[in-house]
């Protein structure tokens, strides 16, 4: 299990628990279950990489702690 | 300012008609270059040349989130807001799927409930594929009328909030809309009208009773038509909601569950008497029953919500004493031999849910993620 902190940087910083082989989609719904926000209308990515709703966090090196941006769409 | 609504167009639910399209879709939209490079001054007559174009529907794709010119097209729509008459024409043409399903989406977001259930509903009896692109940006196949289901039944497509309307089920108890008239309402008929020549011959009633069977007047057919039409609307209906509205599903399971508590009390006042008068006999079978019945009942009790210990216990307790009220001696042994198929079942549940963690913020977690049909968390 990881812990992983998104923050949007307009008032909204949540840290999710999740497994390392979980895909994005999977994050954005446990994103989307503690913020409210609809699942697609998350949008997470780390400096100019929007990050994919397919690939898991092990494959995109996402690792314990770790601060990733979340954006709206 | 080329982005303003018409200064002519009326507001529609309260707003400017353009904030029905959230604000980030829209100012995606305003940014896309088809908006710039097509979308530019049109009107009500050379958007129909726009729409006879398109060749897939679908809200944005892609990482950057590009809207598709179908979604431009209805931001343009908004903004001209053309007459009434000329989107029923776009519903109403044959010959351009796209068009019509551009007037049908515009309808939904602007129009009253009756209307939307009037001019929509025609629409479920057109069966042509039409190309869809999903948010990752490739193409789908998808049908007319299952998007025009989407439209009356569902709350969100193509990336918008669609506003609310009220169910049809509502607006007909009102008498603002007749039933629904299905197409195979005449093959029905049909059939029903063999089955009853059939049971006629049958029967062989007197003539002119028959008569009075057959001799139908409009107003009877009518009463008729209404009576079957709503029967089996209403039916359908409840299919629907049954798929699509989990939450009132899932009310009615509570309720389900509930009753069967009630029953189960009810079966428990009713085996008292007897209990006392042909105790001995009845006594083993009875407590294997109950402890059967008690476990049953932990178990959904746990799947649904654990509890805590305490609390568990004090119910426990309660449960046990009050069937048999007179004889509290081998209470003390049957709560031990609970508890501990209790723990043994807590066991069990630990490997594959994960909910009952020690750590509540994980056990939280877990439920979150088995709500979102996920695998728990592993350790």
């Amino acid at each position: 299990m990881i812990e992983v902190v998104l923050n949007d940087r307009l008032g909204k910083k949540v840290r999710v628990k999740c497994n390392d082989d979980d895909t994005i989609g999977d994050l954005k719904k446990l994103v989307a279950a503690q913020t409210g926000t609809r699942a697609d209308k998350i949008r997470i990515q780390k400096w100019y990489t929007v990050y994919k709703d397919h690939i898991t966090l092990k494959d995109y090196e996402i690792h314990d702690g770790m601060g990733l941006e979340l954006y709206y769409n | 300012m080329a982005n303003r609504t018409d200064p002519a167009a009326t507001s529609i639910r309260g707003t400017n008609p353009q904030n029905l399209v959230e604000k980030i879709v829209r100012s995606k939209i305003y940014q896309n270059t088809y908006w710039k490079e097509q979308c530019f001054g049109l009107t009500a007559e050379t958007l129909v040349d726009k729409a006879m174009e398109l060749d897939h529907i679908g809200g944005t794709y892609g990482g950057n989130r590009k809207p598709t010119p179908f979604m431009c097209l209805v931001m343009k729509m908004l903004q001209i807001q053309p007459e009434k008459d000329i989107v029923v024409e776009f519903i109403k043409n044959d010959d351009y799927k796209y068009v019509r399903i551009l007037g049908a989406f515009y309808l939904r977001l602007t129009g009253t409930d009756t209307d939307v259930y009037r001019y929509l509903e025609p629409l479920y009896n057109d069966y042509r594929k039409l190309r869809q692109k999903s948010p990752d940006g490739n193409f789908s196949l998808t049908h007319v009328d299952e998007v025009i289901d989407e439209l009356l039944t569902r709350d969100y497509s193509c990336d918008i909030a669609l506003p609310r309307i009220k169910k049809r089920w509502t607006l007909e108890s009102l008498g603002a809309l007749d039933p629904r008239k299905s197409v195979l309402e005449d093959d029905f008929e049909e059939e029903e009208e063999k089955e009853e020549n059939e049971q006629d011959g049958l029967e062989d009633e007197p003539t002119h009773e028959k008569d009075y069977y057959r001799a139908r007047s409009p107003a009877r057919e009518r009463e008729r038509d209404r009576r079957h039409g709503s029967l089996r609307y209403r039916d359908r209906d409840y299919d629907k909601d049954r798929d699509y509205d989990r939450d009132r599903g899932r009310g009615r399971d509570r309720d389900r569950d509930r009753e069967r508590d009630r029953d189960r009390d009810r079966d428990r006042d009713r085996y008292r008497p007897r209990d006392e008068k042909e105790y001995g006999r009845e006594r083993e079978r009875d407590r294997e029953r109950e402890g059967r019945e008690r476990d049953r009942r932990d178990k959904d009790r746990s799947r649904r919500r654990s509890r805590s210990r305490s609390r568990d216990r004090k119910r426990h307790a309660r449960g046990s004493t009050s069937p048999r009220r007179h004889e509290p001696e081998d209470g003390s042994t049957r709560e031990e031999t609970k508890k501990e198929k209790k723990e043994k079942r807590e066991k069990k549940e630990k490997k594959d849910d994960g909910t009952d963690h020690p750590d509540p913020e994980i056990a939280e977690a877990n439920r979150i993620r088995a709500s979102l049909g996920l695998k728990p968390l592993k350790l």
